[in-house]
């Protein structure tokens, strides 16, 4: 088990609502563009492919895999697909990681996408909120804008948080995605005259000021709704050292952990208040996140305390602002004494602690879900191989000198959530 | 094995007869159509074709062991579960104990007093399509006659900025006829005796927040 797993290198497609291409043909076009990064790579390397989506509903096909396997002529080769809510992306990485760490495979292509596209919003927001328990919670008029909004109301109270708090976390992000030409925030909206927010540099004001979509929820606190996909290539140390010396970075430590589906359920949980003490997560924090994290850390060698301090840059699921928010006190950034300072203190913006979804994140590049924790992992990546200047618009968005990096991928209410350290080698 | 008190029952093949059946009572005779396309669009300057699917189709849910639940909201009862092991109470119910040491333990169906404590609540300004017209509207959490879980339904009976963390609720059922054997059989209300507190700034900020949803809800058809 000491063999090192890498992620030699990889590409998302831009994301956006609506956008006009295949899942296949997003998976070819990622393929292509690593060649461009990764020359000797070909699709006669692969040994193992990982497919990385959501919800057949979006597309009305079940096993859509199948058809982008097929297209890309890798019949014959052995393929799985993984979905895992939110933490789809999260979870197929996490499926390619086991797969080389085992010693089974050696060369494994990820490949995740999402047509959220394919349906209006509020329908979509309806599939989506399939994955919450059907049975007691979507029929009661429940979407996951709702189930969140109620636990980041009471996490606002238990921590004396404000509204405002929150909006940092969306106006970063936004602000941020403007540097990417990837992003759909950039693509819908910066570089869209028919926007309210064109050549717009977001405001907290802007956050507060957008319409309501649960207390303390308004519409730039949430995610977008995205078509996308990512092509992540995971291999062994000694591939990557050979063929992607340039690119590639080091899976140095990798958790998934789980929790109750319906976000009622984790008030009092017998294993959770036997690992973290009576009443933990509550329904205000992730107790998924903070055990995956911990995993994470461990293997990794990060002391809990000194996780802020020893990440440089992170790529973290903010479906919402303020589940970004929450996930900083779950990964032990901050604790209850000190989250208002940090939150305010700006230490997840570029020039603080942690700089945090400098590439957009979920609110600013998208969330095509199958895609996201991959994009995620390779915006990470991009300033652990120094070629952000070279993926962004500009060197503003780059965080220089990084050496280790944590990619969040997050699910449900908090159901499923895997975390990763990066580290450059 | 098969002694084993914490199997769940599974009726026989012909055991089942539906003899009280309301399926067509409340949307009417659902006629399922299958997959058709139903038109398309093109794009001449980039080439672009998209075609109109539509699909829709009826599902049997079958309650199973926890039919008793279903058959309760019908008859305006609340049933819950309970662990014969550590007493741990459930509402939704469990039909295996959670607690691992418990080994899977089956759970005892008890009845609940229609009563609870509002553990956290938003107030809705946009859901699913279905749900739409009913915004503004608090979804509050609520932790029902002393269980170890909160269950999620919509809090009715005041305006939607006078919820308060901690208040007392209690369930308010539809008419019989109307109820489904589900969640929107009842929602929750004030306790009798609960007065909202005075409006403050967050209060305020709610109110006015709320007002371009109702002002919006109020064009839909």
């Amino acid at each position: 088990m000491s063999r090192k797993v890498c992620i030699a290198g990889g590409v998302a497609t831009p994301f956006d609502y609506p956008m006009h291409i295949t899942p296949e043909a997003m998976a070819a076009n990622c393929i292509v563009e690593t060649q461009h990064e990764i020359p000797d790579f070909t699709l006669k390397d692969l040994q193992f492919m990982v497919y990385s989506h959501f919800s057949v509903h979006f597309g009305k096909q079940l096993c859509p895999e199948w058809i982008v396997h097929d297209h890309l002529g890798l019949v014959g080769l052995p393929h799985v697909r993984i979905e895992n809510g939110g933490n789809t992306g999260g979870s197929a990485l996490f499926g390619a990681f086991m797969a080389v760490k085992s010693g089974l495979f050696d060369v494994v292509g990820v490949y995740g996408w999402e047509t959220m596209d394919n349906v209006t919003q509020s329908q979509g927001s309806e599939f989506i909120a399939l994955a919450s328990d059907t049975r007691y919670e979507a029929l009661a008029g429940g979407i996951y804008p709702i189930y969140y909004a109620a636990m980041a109301y009471k996490f606002m109270k238990d921590n004396d948080l404000t509204e405002e708090d929150f909006a940092l976390a969306a106006m970063k992000n936004r602000n941020y995605a403007a540097d990417n030409p990837g992003a759909q925030f950039y693509r819908s909206d910066y570089t869209n005259p028919k926007s309210p927010y064109y050549k717009k540099t977001l405001t907290v004001e802007d956050v507060m000021e957008s319409r309501l979509i649960s207390y303390p929820l308004k519409k730039l606190d949430c995610c977008l709704m995205s078509r996308g996909g990512a092509f992540a290539l995971v291999t062994t140390e000694e591939w990557a050292k050979k063929h992607a010396p340039d690119t590639y970075v080091e899976i140095a430590g990798a958790g998934l952990s789980s929790c109750t589906i319906r976000a009622g359920d984790r008030i009092d949980f017998p294993g959770w208040n036997k690992l973290y003490g009576k009443g933990y997560p509550d329904m205000t924090e992730f107790g998924a996140c903070r055990k995956s994290g911990e995993d994470a850390y461990d293997m990794a060698g990060i002391e809990y305390k000194k996780a802020a301090k020893e990440i440089d840059v992170a790529e973290i699921h903010d479906a919402f602002s303020s589940s970004e928010t929450q996930i900083y006190k779950a990964l032990h950034w901050c604790d209850k004494e000190n989250i208002k300072e940090f939150v305010r203190e700006k230490q997840t913006f570029l020039d603080g602690e942690v700089p945090t979804n400098v590439g957009g994140g979920l609110m600013g590049y998208g969330h095509p879900v199958g895609a996201t924790g991959i994009m995620s992992a390779l915006e990470c990546s991009y300033h652990l191989n120094d070629t952000a200047p070279k993926k962004h618009l500009s060197s503003k968005t780059y965080v220089k000198d990084a050496n280790t990096g944590l990619v969040n991928s997050h699910a449900g209410t908090g159901t499923s959530i895997s975390n990763f350290i990066l580290r450059r080698p | 094995m098969t002694n084993d008190k914490r199997l769940h029952k599974i009726p026989g093949h012909t055991d089942v007869e539906w003899d009280d059946k309301h399926s067509d009572e409340f949307r009417g005779n659902v006629e399922e159509t299958g997959i058709g396309f139903m038109g398309y669009d093109w794009d001449s300057k980039e080439e672009q074709f998209k075609v109109y699917l539509h699909y829709d189709q009826l599902y049997y849910w079958k309650y199973a062991e926890v039919s008793k639940l279903g058959k309760g909201f019908v008859d305006g009862e609340f049933w819950g579960t309970k662990c014969p092991k550590c007493g741990d109470k459930f509402f939704p119910p469990r039909v295996n104990c959670w607690n691992l040491d418990d080994n899977l333990e089956k759970t005892e169906w008890i009845q609940l007093k229609e009563e609870g404590i509002v553990h956290t609540f938003t107030v809705a300004g946009w859901s699913g399509k279905s749900s739409l017209k009913r915004l503004p509207f608090i979804l509050a959490y609520v932790i029902v006659d002393g269980c170890k879980t909160a269950i999620a339904n919509e809090l009715r009976g005041i305006e939607p900025w006078e919820a308060d963390f901690g208040m007392p609720v209690k369930v308010v059922w539809k008419p019989k006829k109307e109820r489904q054997g589900t969640v929107t059989d009842w929602h929750f209300e004030p306790a009798d005796g609960w007065k909202p507190g005075p409006m403050n700034e967050e209060k305020e900020r709610i109110k006015e927040l709320c007002q371009p949803v109702i002002e919006w809800v109020k064009t839909m058809k």
